[in-house]
C-alpha cells in the first residue's frame, strides 16, 4: 500500500524539461530516499508533490486520491535552503507556520511547548531568530515542519549543517515519527545516511527515474558475485584451490592473527555452495560472505550509465 | 482564519509593532504642525535688534511722517552729513535732499553695516506714500485727509459655486489658497505613501526570497495568496497610519480649535458655515476664516479622509503589486533599481501633473491625469479640494480598482515564477515571457 504515487509526471520549463515521464511509488511507513546529482530534477519533483508547481502531464496520487490543495495539510516540507524570518521571535514564528498548516492557535501552542521541551529549547521562545546559531535555527525549522503531524514528511538534505550529536538527535526523531506512522521522503546526496535509514530509493538523473527499489533488493541486484573469505593456512593453497572457480582480486594478512582475507569474484558457472566446499577443503575457513555494493557505488554506476 | 488572513496578520503585526512605525505615526502630525508654525517662529527668531537710523531731512517734509517700528527707528538729526556719518553707534544715516518731492531720487542711505532688502523696502515705501500725499496737497483739495481715508480700500473676493449650490442658497467655494494647500498636502501624501509603502513591499519580498523563507511558505500557501497577503498586510498598516492621522486632525479641528479660537471668530465661522454670511463680510481675514471654517467642519474632513483612504488603498494595491513582482524577480535591492524604473516614473510624473492642477484644476491635463489609473491617485487627491464633480471621483475610483485586479493578476504571474529564480537578473523580455507562461 503506497501513500504517494507519482504517475508519468512531466514538467517543462521554457528552456528545459525538469521531469520527463517520472513514475514512482512510496510505500506507507517507509523511509524513502530520493537520490540524484544536482540539477537532476529532485527539487522540481518535491515541488510538484508539495503543489508549489503543477505538473504539465501526469498525476500525483496521495493517500489513494489525486492530490488536492487540502492534502498539503498532511505534508511537512523541510527545504534544503532553510529559512526563517530573522527579525521574528522564535515562538511567534513557529506559531505562524503552524497556523498556516491549519492548526488552531491553541492546538499549535500545546504542541509547540511539547516539542520545545523535548528538544530542550524552551528558553529560545522569546529569542529572535537572528540571535540563534545556524544549528539552533535548524532545530526550530525542523519543529515547524513536523508540528502538524503530517502523514508525509519531505526532508531535503536534513542533516546538512548539524553537528554529529544534533544530527543523531534529529535522526532519532525522524525514526520515531516513522514509527508513529509517518512516511518520510529524503532527498540527499549523502549515501551513508541512505544506507543507514532508507528502505527504498529512487534515483533520478537528467529528469528521468533511472532506478527504483528497496535498498536491500538493489544492493543484492547489483552485487557482482564478489565474496570476502577469511581463512587460516597458506594463502597460496587457497589461491591454487580457488583459481578454477573464481578470479582472485587480492589478499591481505589480517593483522596480529595467522589469518588471511581474500576477495574473489566467482565465475559465471561457479556456485556458492561448491566454492565454499572447495575453500573448506583447502584451508581453515573462518568466514565467507558476500560483498554488497555500497549505495555510493550503485549511485555512481547508475548515473554514469555503466550498470 | 484563512491563510491570507494569517499572512496579513503577520505582516501587519510585524510592522505596527516596530518603533519606527509608532514614532512616525505620532511625530508626523507634530512635524506637520511644526512646519505650519515654522514661518511664524522663524519671524520671531529672525528679528534682530532695533536699528536706529539718523535722518537728515533737508526738506523737513519727510521726517515728521516716518513711522518707526520694532525693527527700525528714525531719529531726526541736525548734524551735518559728515558728522553723522562719523557716528558709529547708529545703524546708519538717511540723507534726504531739499527737493525730494520733485526729485524722488535725491535720497541717500549710508550704513555702517550691510543693509537689507526689507529695510530698504520699508524706507522707500514710506517715502513714496509721504511724497504722493505731498504732491496731492498741491491741488488744494478740501478735506484731503478725509478723502484719502474714504478712498482707501481692500478687496476681499468671495467665490460662489453655481454648480454645487442647492436651490436658493449660495454655496461658498473653498478658498483657492486653502484648496491649493490642501491639494498639495494630499497629493504629496499619496505620492509619498505609494513610494514608501510600495518599496516596503518590494524590500520585504526580496528579503523573504533571500532568506529562503519562501520555500517554506509556498509549501503551505499559493504564491498568489502569499503576495496578496503581504500587499494587503502592508496596506492595512498604511490605512492604520492614515486613520490615526485622520482622527487626530478631525479631533484637533472639531474639539481643540473652537476652544482655542476667540469667541467672535468662532461665531463668524459658524455663520459662514451656515451660509448666513460670506467669509468676506465677516470682517476677519477671508482666507484665515475659510481655513478655520474648513478645519472645524468635521463632515467635510471625514469625507476628505474617506476619499484619501479609497485612493490610497487603490493606488497602493495598483503599484505595490508591481513592486512585489519586481522584488520577486531579483536577488538584491541593487538589482531592483533598473527594473523598478517603469514603476517609479509614473508616480513621479503623477506628482508633476498634480502640480499643474493648482493652475487650473479643470484643465484637460488635470482631468485625464486624475482619471487614468497610473497617475490618478496622486492627481485626483490634488484635485479633490477644488470641489470637482463627484462623478469624476467615482469614475476615477472605478477605473483604478479595475486596474488593480489586472495588475494583481499580471504581478501574480511574474511573482509565481520569479520567486524561484535565482542568479541572473531577468530582462524585461524575460518578465514578459513569465507572464505568458
Amino acid at each position: 500500500m503506497s501513500i504517494l504515487q507519482i504517475e508519468n509526471v512531466t514538467k517543462r520549463y521554457s528552456k528545459h524539461t525538469a521531469l520527463d515521464d517520472v513514475s514512482l511509488s512510496v510505500p506507507r511507513g517507509s523511509i524513502y530516499g530520493l537520490l540524484g546529482p544536482n540539477g537532476a530534477g529532485k527539487t522540481t519533483l518535491i515541488r510538484v508533490i508539495n503543489r508549489i508547481t503543477l505538473p504539465d502531464a501526469g498525476r500525483v496520487i496521495f493517500d489513494g486520491k489525486p492530490i488536492s490543495d487540502e492534502d498539503i495539510y498532511h505534508i511537512g516540507y523541510l527545504p534544503e535552503e532553510r529559512g526563517l524570518y530573522k527579525k521574528m521571535k522564535v515562538g511567534e514564528q513557529a506559531l505562524f507556520f503552524a497556523r498556516l498548516k491549519g492548526l488552531s492557535r491553541r492546538e499549535a501552542l500545546t504542541r509547540l511547548k511539547e516539542w520545545f521541551v523535548r528538544l530542550g529549547i524552551e528558553s529560545w521562545w522569546d529569542k529572535k531568530v537572528e540571535d540563534l546559531s545556524k544549528g539552533m535555527a535548524q532545530k526550530v525549522q525542523f519543529i515547524t515542519t513536523v508540528l502538524h503531524t503530517p502523514k508525509l514528511l519531505i526532508f531535503d538534505e536534513p542533516f546538512s549543517g548539524f553537528d554529529p550529536i544534533n544530527a543523531n538527535i534529529l535522526k532519532q526523531e525522524i525514526l520515531r515519527l516513522r514509527d508513529e506512522g509517518a512516511t518520510v521522503i529524503f532527498s540527499t546526496h549523502n549515501m551513508a545516511s541512505v544506507e543507514e535509514i532508507c528502505d527504498h530509493i529512487t534515483l533520478i538523473n537528467k529528469s528521468h527515474n533511472i532506478l527504483s527499489g528497496s535498498v536491500d533488493e538493489l544492493r543484492h541486484r547489483f552485487g557482482e558475485n564478489v565474496f570476502e573469505v577469511t581463512y587460516g593456512g597458506g594463502s597460496s593453497a587457497f589461491e591454487a584451490a580457488m583459481s578454477p572457480l573464481a578470479e582472485l582480486m587480492g589478499t591481505v594478512e589480517v593483522a596480529d592473527t595467522p589469518y588471511h582475507t581474500s576477495r574473489i569474484r566467482l565465475r559465471q558457472d561457479a556456485s556458492v555452495r561448491q566454492s565454499i566446499a572447495t575453500a573448506n577443503d583447502a584451508v581453515e575457513l573462518r568466514s565467507f560472505r558476500e560483498v554488497m555494493p555500497s549505495m555510493n557505488d550503485i549511485f555512481i554506476r547508475a548515473v554514469e550509465g555503466t550498470l | 482564519m484563512n491563510k491570507i488572513g494569517i499572512i496579513i496578520a503577520r505582516e501587519f503585526n510585524e510592522r505596527v509593532r516596530k518603533k519606527s512605525f509608532i514614532i512616525t505615526t505620532i511625530l508626523m502630525p507634530v512635524l506637520m504642525l511644526g512646519m505650519m508654525a515654522a514661518p511664524t517662529l522663524m519671524m520671531l527668531f529672525a528679528k534682530g535688534e532695533t536699528k536706529e537710523l539718523l535722518v537728515i531731512d533737508q526738506s523737513s517734509i519727510i521726517v515728521p511722517n516716518l513711522e518707526g517700528d520694532d525693527e527700525l527707528t528714525f531719529a531726526p538729526s541736525t548734524l551735518s552729513l559728515e558728522q553723522a556719518r562719523a557716528n558709529q553707534d547708529v545703524f546708519g544715516v538717511l540723507w534726504i535732499g531739499e527737493d525730494i518731492v520733485d526729485n524722488p531720487s535725491n535720497v541717500k542711505l549710508y550704513t555702517n553695516s550691510s543693509s537689507s532688502m526689507s529695510l530698504e523696502e520699508n524706507i522707500s515705501s514710506q517715502m513714496e506714500r509721504i511724497i504722493e500725499r505731498e504732491r496731492l496737497k498741491r491741488y488744494d483739495i478740501d478735506n484731503l485727509e478725509q478723502i484719502m481715508k474714504d478712498v482707501k480700500v481692500s478687496v476681499s473676493l468671495t467665490n460662489f459655486r453655481n454648480d454645487l449650490a442647492e436651490e436658493g442658497k449660495d454655496e461658498e467655494a473653498t478658498s483657492s489658497v486653502i484648496a491649493y494647500l490642501l491639494g498639495l498636502v494630499l497629493g504629496m501624501m499619496l505620492y509619498m505613501f505609494l513610494l514608501i509603502y510600495g518599496s516596503m513591499v518590494m524590500t520585504s519580498v526580496i528579503e523573504e526570497k533571500g532568506s529562503r523563507v519562501l520555500d517554506v511558505l509556498v509549501s503551505s500557501v499559493s504564491p498568489f495568496q502569499l503576495m496578496m497577503g503581504k500587499i494587503l498586510g502592508v496596506a492595512a498598516v498604511a490605512v492604520t497610519q492614515i486613520a490615526i492621522w485622520g482622527v487626530l486632525v478631525c479631533g484637533i479641528g472639531s474639539a481643540l480649535l473652537p476652544a482655542l479660537m476667540p469667541q467672535d471668530v468662532m461665531q463668524s465661522v459658524e455663520a459662514v458655515q451656515a451660509g448666513t454670511i460670506t467669509s468676506a463680510q465677516a470682517g476677519i481675514d477671508a482666507d484665515m476664516l475659510s481655513a478655520i471654517s474648513f478645519a472645524t467642519d468635521t463632515g467635510r474632513l471625514v469625507m476628505m479622509f474617506v476619499w484619501l483612504l479609497l485612493f490610497l488603498v487603490g493606488g497602493f494595491l495598483f503599484y505595490s503589486a508591481m513592486f512585489a513582482a519586481v522584488g520577486s524577480a531579483v536577488d538584491s535591492i541593487q538589482d531592483a533599481n533598473q527594473l523598478q524604473t517603469p514603476i517609479t516614473v509614473p508616480i513621479i510624473l503623477a506628482l508633476i501633473l498634480a502640480m499643474s492642477v493648482f493652475n487650473d484644476p479643470n484643465s484637460p491635463l488635470a482631468f485625464w491625469g486624475s482619471i487614468i489609473p497610473l497617475t490618478s491617485p496622486v492627481v485626483m487627491m490634488a484635485r479633490i479640494p477644488f470641489d470637482i464633480p463627484t462623478w469624476q471621483i467615482v469614475l476615477s475610483l472605478v477605473l483604478l480598482y479595475i486596474s488593480v485586479v489586472a495588475t494583481a493578476w499580471v504581478a501574480g504571474k511574474i511573482y509565481r515564477v520569479g520567486i524561484f529564480m535565482h542568479g541572473k537578473k531577468p530582462s524585461f523580455k524575460e518578465l514578459l515571457s513569465w507572464i505568458k507562461q
